[in-house]
């Protein structure tokens, strides 16, 4: 055994950049690693149920508890019996139960909590609802257009626009004069409609939280990605001191931003149950009702109109965003902000104008999905840069690399590349790689009935919080110095399956030239891990790791400063320090980059500090017959600054990108009058390892001087952005099929065809 | 109802009703947690567990059909060491969230039982009623390529 | 979630099958249900998605024939392949005669569900539930199978041309036990078809399955059996198609003649899986697609 002493003392190579076996790794493949349903019971235990709403919109008459059950051990929780009724998240317009309003199908009414898991099923039965049903609000253009009001004054969860060159004038109206001039005096107009649906996270661990209280306040533990979301929510809806609330994180099967904001919702509603009944309340959700009540990807209606040059530079654009937020407003203003902010794609344009909105519909909320809004607008300007092209008869891939930004060029919001910009080099590698250009100039490859294409897309994503945010959640991370010279990081950013807990410790143990063993990672829990800020927005790393390194480095320097002074090992001066002190601990809050700008009134400046890059191409086979898609081949060329992780890096990127395909391929939650038709794994379809592609990532590292262990930028997101239009114009090499909405199901394709025929 | 079965390779005798779900014996009374549910309909495959020496989903298999076979889960995989497989899971990236993988690693036990040197789209097909939502499965198929290559050089079993 | 009411259920052995006819055709007369349980890929799913039972209402005897010898086995001796009703896919699918001369049926077991799905699943279970989606069942109708059923009055068989008579009806008797299944085998080398349009590649119900084998002499099929999942409210057989087929040499067989004759055997639906339209697409372009394998210009 080597000792931490020795280890800071001897030179050794650097962790970051290697494949460090991942720390949590031998726990997961043993079967050991506790998730919130692995938990043993408590004494006392109960599991706790929900009653939803079979209408999507409704005034809620009354709620009858059938008299001829037997209620005597079971919990009921109603509207009427909280205090408070405010799911606290951007705002508190979410009711924690339905009180007289029904806003969405499956909108939690009562609670239930009882020992017995079948009685607990019978108890659900015997609650009825007095519902008198109202036309719901579906569909967000009519919701848009005010059909009936079903939300706030107007139905509008939130507004936003970009403006650049011309069309950057204060006056909308004037504004939107100006862009329509300036493209309509291109040499090229190009106009189109891209549509995408929801998508479902599928993370394969359902959400689940336990929560109890005793005399330290309510403790709740689950399987989420962001304690300090519901810290905040639990604090708000029982008006409790926050030392009062304890909030730990379970070993996490998966989140992909669906365990970002819904957990405060389950945790709750336990907390309400075990308040009541005065034990412990396990609610565990079932896989049908994960997919029904939670969140999901929102959908988007993006309309584009473009000039550009018949040399092919792009010129101006507009472009008309409506985002369905659901019932409730959320998270739905970040989300559509996001989109916005990506909308422009990763070209130069002298002149934009981008209108977002985000309308309120009676399905349940939309909320966080990796992308977060962007994957919805990056679908829209991909494809149609692929019909500017054919408008040209340029590749698409050609035109893109024409408009591409590059380092000291704005974007639409202003905002000047100061560096960073690894975008060509992931062309070039993607495009390589997969033959793309060969393939591309030949006609597709037809072999009986089978036709094969190849198609990419380049795009960008904004790393961290959009503009100040990061200024503004002032995110925290401690380290601590532990006897024997070991350090423990403690932070609120969570490992959900990304790899948190392996890379902080590859930057912590870098930082201080300990080893990897020497540094604990501490379980999330706010009862002792500082607020970080969410784990969501591709700002783990970029953002939290560098807080780490900070606080690593500053905890070595007073050790090593004692060593100095009285001589010996890392680890006797680490002792002597503790001894003196009692307590070492680094607490560092995170600095922006002085040079950010960013003004939330106009939507200028730099809306990220920096972005990630990359290029995917996608070849695939369409069975001519039955249109079936089969992707066989996905290479990506991708700019992460520097990779901390290599192989965690590559399968951010891999299951991203398949996220991506699925997304584009299959995946479809298939709505009736408002309620989902295919709540189950059996036909709500995520790819399996047969569907999936062999995947080919390049890593690119163009250093982001701000950026942790050597220029890290975000990557979790990023992945999710470009799968679905590099498919898309595979599926169009194969067959001419120009495909503008998602998802592209051979029953889709078919009517495509039809049309085309027609 | 008294049933007895072997469990990683252990008798074992629990007496439950008998059309309690095999997972939830495992999860519950014959306290084995490592086996997963995430769906309860045969579809994700996170609680597959050898039957016999086959993948079968014990979200499917009633209790009282184990009467008299062999159960493995993944407690049963890396008992007492990590094996290979387990091993090439954490190294080349085969879990991230972890949730699926004890399925993953059982389903792949099975295929190298009778496959030691299988092409990557047998291991495809082998895993395929296996759901992951994180990896895009190239690093399990790299992980269980390379597991099968070090029990080839180990000399079989490993 | 109902789950909870399965623990509630007796679950018994029988020591026979004739035992196993007793016990099935005793509670029939009382009224009461039996299940016949082997791999419960479809009856405990269907008990998750019911609603939570009183505690009074009456449960049905759940009896575990996944091991009951009689039910299981695979044997060919002259030319007739007999698979137990409780053979599991994997079984099938791995069975050097069923890959030797009926690799339709292996191809079909290979791709029905994932392996855990093919280690439980059974035909038995397939033609139990009577799913017209069900892929198995398909295969047999191409096979013009036999479904060996036995009840304490005695064994017989019906042929699958007699089986199916409306969604999820049959003309098996409610105590008569599905015993086994039985092919003719074609001749050696017959040409064959299994081509499933499935939600995805793999673990995945059929939007449209067509299973077909033939017999050929020069020009002209003479054997034809085709069946086709998902497409109607029971297995279709097509048999407008087959007569269409056997009734002229390949080369005067035209596409239009074939889609009208694949359109006029089959009832397909919108569902959660799949539209009207394209499951008429994909059934005549499957047919279409194993008739041009056969010869015919089409």
């Amino acid at each position: 055994m080597t000792t931490a002493a020795q280890n800071a003392s001897s030179a050794r190579p650097p962790f970051i950049g290697t494949n460090v076996p991942r720390t949590d790794g031998a726990s997961k493949v043993t079967g050991r690693a506790a998730y919130v349903d692995d938990l043993p019971r408590e004494p006392g235990e109960l599991f706790g149920a929900t009653v939803r709403s079979p209408v999507p919109r409704a005034r809620l008459r009354g709620i009858t508890l059938d008299p001829a059950f037997d209620w005597s051990d079971v919990t009921v929780v109603r509207a009427s019996d909280l205090a408070v009724n405010e799911v606290q998240c951007i705002t508190a317009e979410q009711p924690i139960l339905a009180a007289d309003q029904i806003r969405h199908a499956y909108e939690p009414v009562v609670l239930l909590a009882c020992a017995d898991k079948r009685k607990l099923a019978q108890a659900v039965r015997a609650v009825k609802l007095d519902l008198e049903p109202l036309t719901p609000i579906l569909d967000p253009e009519q919701s848009l257009a005010k059909v009936d009001v079903i939300w706030g004054e107007d139905n509008v969860h939130k507004r936003f626009s970009i403006t650049k060159g011309r069309a950057d004038l204060p006056d909308p109206a004037a504004s939107a004069a100006a862009i329509e001039a300036a493209i309509a005096s291109s040499e090229v107009v190009v106009r189109g409609r891209y549509t995408t649906h929801h998508q479902e996270q599928l993370y394969i661990e359902p959400q689940g939280v336990i929560a109890r209280w005793d005399e330290k306040g309510v403790h709740v533990t689950g399987s989420l990605q962001c304690p300090y979301y519901v810290h905040k929510a639990l604090v708000h809806g029982f008006d409790l001191a926050a030392d009062r609330v304890h909030v730990t994180q379970a070993v996490t099967g998966g989140g992909f931003g669906g365990k970002e904001e819904y957990p405060s919702v389950i945790a709750l509603h336990a907390a309400l149950l075990a308040q009541k009944s005065g034990k412990p309340v396990r609610m565990i959700y079932d896989r049908k009702e994960d997919i029904e009540a939670t969140t999901k990807r929102h959908p988007a209606i993006c309309e584009i109109v473009s000039g550009c040059d018949r040399d092919g530079t792009l010129r101006a654009l507009s472009i008309r965003i409506l985002m369905d937020g659901g019932a409730y407003m959320t998270l739905t203003p970040v989300v559509l902000s996001r989109g916005a902010l990506h909308a422009a794609g990763v070209y130069r344009w002298d002149d934009v104008r981008i209108d977002a909105v985000a309308v309120a519909t009676n399905t349940p909320p939309n909320g966080a999905f990796r992308g977060f809004g962007a994957p919805q607008t990056i679908w829209a300007i991909e494809r149609h840069l692929d019909r500017v092209a054919q408008e040209l008869g340029r590749d698409p891939m050609d035109l893109k690399a024409q408009n591409m930004l590059r380092e000291g060029d704005t974007t639409a919001t202003g905002q000047t590349l100061r560096g960073s910009v690894g975008v060509a080099e992931c062309l070039e590698k993607a495009l390589t790689a997969s033959g793309y250009h060969d393939k591309r100039k030949a006609p597709p490859a037809v072999r009986g009935r089978v036709a094969r294409g190849i198609g990419a897309s380049v795009f960008m994503h904004g790393a961290g919080f959009t503009g100040s945010g990061e200024k503004h959640l002032k995110g925290r991370v401690a380290v601590d110095l532990l006897p024997g010279g070991r350090l423990r990081i403690r932070t609120a950013s969570t490992d959900i399956g990304q790899g948190t807990e392996t890379v902080f410790r590859q930057i912590a143990a870098d930082a201080t030239g300990l080893h990897l063993a020497d540094i604990d990672f501490a379980v999330p829990s706010t009862s002792y891990v500082p607020d970080s800020g969410p784990t969501v927005a591709s700002r783990t790393v970029m953002v939290v790791g560098g807080i780490v390194e900070r606080a690593a480095r500053e905890v070595a320097a007073r050790v090593r400063a004692e060593q100095e002074t009285s001589g010996g090992d890392f680890a006797a001066a680490a002792d002597r320090l503790l001894t003196k002190e009692r307590e070492v601990t680094a607490l560092v809050q995170y600095e922006h980059p002085g040079w950010v700008t960013w003004d939330d009134s106009t939507y200028k400046g730099d809306a990220y500090p920096v972005y990630g890059y990359a290029c995917d191409v996608a070849e695939v086979e369409v069975d001519l017959d039955t249109l079936e898609v089969t992707v066989t081949g996905f290479w990506s060329a991708t700019d992460v600054g520097k990779a901390i992780h290599p192989v965690m890096c590559k399968g951010q990127i891999e299951g991203g990108s398949l996220q991506a395909i699925g997304w584009a391929l299959w995946e479809d939650v298939v709505w009736k009058n408002g309620l989902i038709q295919n709540p189950r794994m059996t036909n709500y379809i995520i790819p399996t390892a047969l569907d999936a592609p062999p995947m080919h990532v390049d890593l690119v590292e163009a250093p982001y001087a701000y950026g942790p262990g050597g220029g890290a930028k975000g990557v979790g997101e990023l992945p999710m952005d470009g799968g679905a239009p590099a498919i898309a114009a595979a599926v169009e090499h194969a067959t001419g099929l120009f495909a503008r909405d998602l998802p592209l199901l051979p029953e889709r394709l078919l009517e495509l065809q039809t049309n085309r025929k027609g | 109802m008294k049933i007895t079965l072997t469990l990683n390779g252990l008798s074992r005798e629990v007496d439950l009703p008998p059309l309690v779900r095999l997972l939830d014996a495992l999860r519950g009374p014959l306290g084995l947690p490592g086996t997963k549910e995430g769906c309860g309909e045969g579809e994700c495959g996170s609680c597959t567990v050898l039957l016999d020496g086959e993948p079968v989903n014990a979200c499917l298999v009633s209790i009282g059909q184990c009467e008299g076979r062999a159960v493995t889960t993944v407690e049963g995989l890396s008992a007492p060491h990590l094996g290979p497989l387990a091993r090439c899971f954490v190294d080349h990236g085969g879990a991230q969230c972890g949730i699926c993988t004890p399925g993953m690693l059982i389903s792949a036990e099975a295929l190298l039982a009778r496959r030691p040197d299988p092409s990557d789209e047998e291991i495809r097909e082998a895993i395929a009623g296996n759901l992951c939502r994180c990896t895009g499965y190239q690093r399990i198929v790299d992980s269980i390529r390379e597991a099968a290559r070090e029990r080839r050089e180990a000399g079989g079993a490993a | 979630m109902s789950l909870a009411d399965l623990p509630l259920h007796d679950m018994q052995r029988a020591a026979s099958l004739d035992a196993l006819c007793g016990i099935v055709a005793e509670r029939h007369a009382r009224g009461e249900a039996t299940v016949l349980l082997a791999g419960g890929t479809d009856w405990v799913v269907e008990q998750e998605l019911k609603p939570p039972r009183g505690d009074a209402d009456p449960r049905p005897l759940v009896v575990d024939v996944s091991c009951m010898a009689e039910l299981r086995g695979i044997t060919a001796t002259r030319g007739l392949l007999r698979i137990g009703a409780a053979a599991t896919y994997l079984e099938i699918r791995r069975h050097p005669t069923v890959i030797e001369r009926a690799p339709m049926l292996a191809a079909m077991a290979r791709e029905l569900g994932a392996i855990q799905i093919q280690a439980r699943g059974t035909l038995g279970g397939n033609l139990a539930t009577a799913s017209p989606a069900a892929d198995g069942v398909a295969a047999l109708a191409a096979y013009d199978a036999s479904i060996v059923v036995k009840s304490v009055r005695g064994e017989r068989r019906i042929p699958f041309s007699a089986l199916q008579t409306g969604y999820k009806q049959s003309t098996r008797a409610p105590d008569e036990v599905i015993v086994a299944v039985e092919i003719a085998l074609p001749p050696e080398g017959s040409p064959w078809l299994w081509r499933k349009v499935g939600t995805r590649r793999a673990q995945a119900i059929s939007k449209v399955a067509l299973a077909g084998i033939a017999v050929r002499s020069e020009d002209r099929v003479v054997r034809l059996g085709l069946g086709m999942a998902s497409v109607a409210p029971i297995t279709a057989t097509l048999l407008q198609t087959r007569a269409l087929v056997l009734s002229r040499p390949l080369s005067a067989i035209t596409a239009d003649a074939l889609d009208a004759a694949v359109l006029s055997d089959i009832a397909p639906i919108d569902d959660v899986r799949s539209t009207r339209e394209y499951r008429k697409h994909a059934a005549k372009a499957v047919v279409r697609g194993f008739l041009r394998d056969l010869g015919a210009p089409v």
